[in-house]
């Protein structure tokens, strides 16, 4: 005995193929009701009909439509109005998995992420533009670490005497002229923003990474975390990376050329951007990358599969470990002894 | 037929149409482009240009060495398209099998997994009744498949992902009827790597898709338009 179910009906039909009962939904296929039905389906789950059907005959086994192991049977396929209601209600389901799609925090991550990259590139250009600039009528101004205020500076002069007054700078002999320095100033003024506005970003991609990556946000901090879980393509895609391609998500260029060149492999990705490593000496910063990631790859399957969050206190042994490595390897070893 | 029919305009079906070496369908949306493609009229039926460096159906149809009209469904057939990426080849699928408010009655149930294609997609089913995107993996065939009642006689594949031989294997198992045709576009990078060079690979599926009971009929190497890349067209035999 078979049991047969799609989204609209359910049929038993013996060993020879022949129909024994069936059950039809009857009803003028409501659009929502059709999306309840496919949905139950595609979760694996069986429709009311096929319920009614599988208790009044416990002994059939019950299939989905296009099982392989069903026999051929005049099985009471949808009629044509039928299926085209079904088309509908796929189609209504598909704009609602796009829509969906929306609240896919991985996407959010990514875009967020690209953004604050782009943005960053952009401000620092122009950053850098600023102070050449303003250097060029003012050869004898220091900014010092002070260069991510000089936008703020500019922006607030009006015009070059009261900005080499602020910057303790003498005017020169030539300066710009009114529309040259009115340009200038308002470039000052975008240089400012840009930077308010690249702050806000860093800020969205923490808040958002802390949610959706607490563990490795606490480990990492939670603008590298996002990076590197944006880079594998998803949170779920990076908890399935070995650790060993976590250390060198980034360095895909180094990477193949090592596959390809026999070239020495990089040591390390995104990942080095952390202090552990970029503040460690040079000989020891492949063993920190390593054990670097080989955690991270934890951090990121408890993420992955929503397990309890890491806290401080999980991060300090990795320090200490790290710490272990920085104790045992003073100096650079000489590759003569190894 | 006469062979390298440069300049010859030439009829593949009611609505496709081969002018030298371009592909033309007639537009079911008339005065919209889908991708950008060309518009034009040939004796007052608006027709849209299928750009073959877009779409690996269209550069197969160009490339094949038998005649292209042996790739197309049947109009007005049920057709399944795995992996409908941002609707190009689609769109002229649906040309060919549904036309101007679907006359012919045709149906094209397509499953992509990207939500970004699937947005593209229904825009497009929006204007062209017929069309049905689905959004769904197109490994998980229980997910959709209730919505193939019965099966196909045409079938094609671009997934571009590594076991997409053995997924096709399982959907003309699945979805293609006997004497079915199915098209498997294949990307040599996207197996996995084997140590074996791109014709080996390329040989492997064809005996392995053989093997699966269908015959390979043709071939067709995609050079040119998409690199590195092979369309196969098999045949289901009867009784497998």
């Amino acid at each position: 005995m078979w049991l047969w179910y799609d989204w609209r009906a359910a049929a038993v039909a013996d060993d020879n193929g022949n129909i024994v009962d069936e059950e039809i939904w009857d009803g003028h296929y409501p659009e929502h009701a059709i999306i309840e039905r496919l949905q139950i389906i595609a979760k694996g789950g069986m429709i009311s009909e096929a319920k009614v059907l599988a208790e009044r005959f416990p002994e059939a086994t019950v299939l989905l439509h296009g099982e392989e192991k069903l026999p051929d049977a005049d099985w009471p396929f949808p009629d044509d109005e039928a299926q085209a209601s079904a088309d509908a209600a796929a189609i209504s389901m598909s704009k609602l998995g796009v829509a969906m799609a929306a609240g896919d925090p991985d996407k959010r991550l990514e875009y967020l992420v690209r953004a604050s990259d782009e943005m960053r590139t952009a401000h620092l250009t122009m950053e850098a533009r600023l102070v050449e600039w303003v250097v060029l009528f003012l050869p004898d101004a220091r900014f010092g670490a002070d260069r991510s205020a000089l936008g703020k500076t500019v922006s607030e002069s009006d015009d070059l005497q009261m900005l080499a007054k602020k910057l303790d700078a003498e005017l020169p002999p030539v300066g710009p002229s009114k529309s040259e320095w009115k340009a200038l100033r308002e470039f000052g003024e975008g240089v400012s923003t840009f930077r308010g506005r690249l702050d806000r970003l860093e800020n969205a991609v923490r808040t958002l990474a802390t949610e959706h990556l607490p563990s490795n946000s606490m480990l990492i901090g939670p603008l590298l975390a996002a990076r590197l879980c944006v880079e594998a393509h998803g949170r779920m895609r990076f908890a399935r990376l070995p650790s060993g391609t976590v250390q060198v998500l980034g360095a895909e260029k180094a990477f193949f050329n090592h596959l390809k060149t026999g070239a020495p492999p990089p040591k390390h990705g995104h990942i080095f951007m952390h202090p552990w490593i970029s503040r460690s000496p040079k000989w020891i910063r492949g063993k920190i990358s390593r054990t670097l990631a080989s955690k991270i790859s934890i951090a990121a399957k408890i993420d992955a599969f929503e397990g309890t969050p890491w806290t401080e206190a999980d991060v300090e042994l990795v320090e200490l470990r790290i710490e272990e490595i920085r104790k045992n390897f003073p100096t650079p070893q000489s590759r003569l002894n190894r | 037929m006469a062979k390298n029919n440069r300049g010859r305009k030439e009829d593949l079906s009611w609505a496709v149409r081969k002018d030298g070496r371009a592909l033309w369908t007639i537009n079911a949306n008339p005065r919209s482009s889908v991708y950008g493609e060309s518009l034009r009229r040939f004796s007052g039926v608006e027709y849209r240009r299928w750009d073959p460096s877009r779409s690996k159906l269209g550069a197969a149809m160009i490339r094949t060495k038998r005649n292209p009209a042996l790739l197309l469904p049947y109009e007005g057939d049920t057709i399944l398209y795995l992996g409908a990426g941002h609707g190009t080849s689609v769109s002229h699928l649906h040309d060919h099998l549904c036309g101007q408010d679907n006359h012919q009655g045709g149906r094209l149930v397509c499953v992509d997994l990207a939500p970004r294609c699937l947005r593209d997609l229904t825009h497009l089913a929006d204007s062209r009744p017929g069309l049905i995107p689905v959004l769904g993996d197109a490994r998980k065939f229980s997910a959709w498949g209730v919505l193939m009642p019965r099966k196909v006689r045409w079938l094609f594949q671009d997934v571009s992902q590594a076991g997409q031989v053995e997924i096709f294997i399982k959907a003309a198992n699945r979805f293609l009827a006997d004497d079915g045709i199915g098209l498997l576009s294949l990307k040599a990078a996207s197996e996995r790597w084997t140590g074996d060079d791109e014709a080996q690979v390329f040989a492997n599926v064809a005996t392995a898709l053989e093997q699966a009971g269908l015959t390979v009929e043709e071939s067709i190497d995609l050079a040119g338009f998409e690199d590195n890349h092979m369309l196969f067209e098999g045949r289901k035999e009867e009784n497998s």
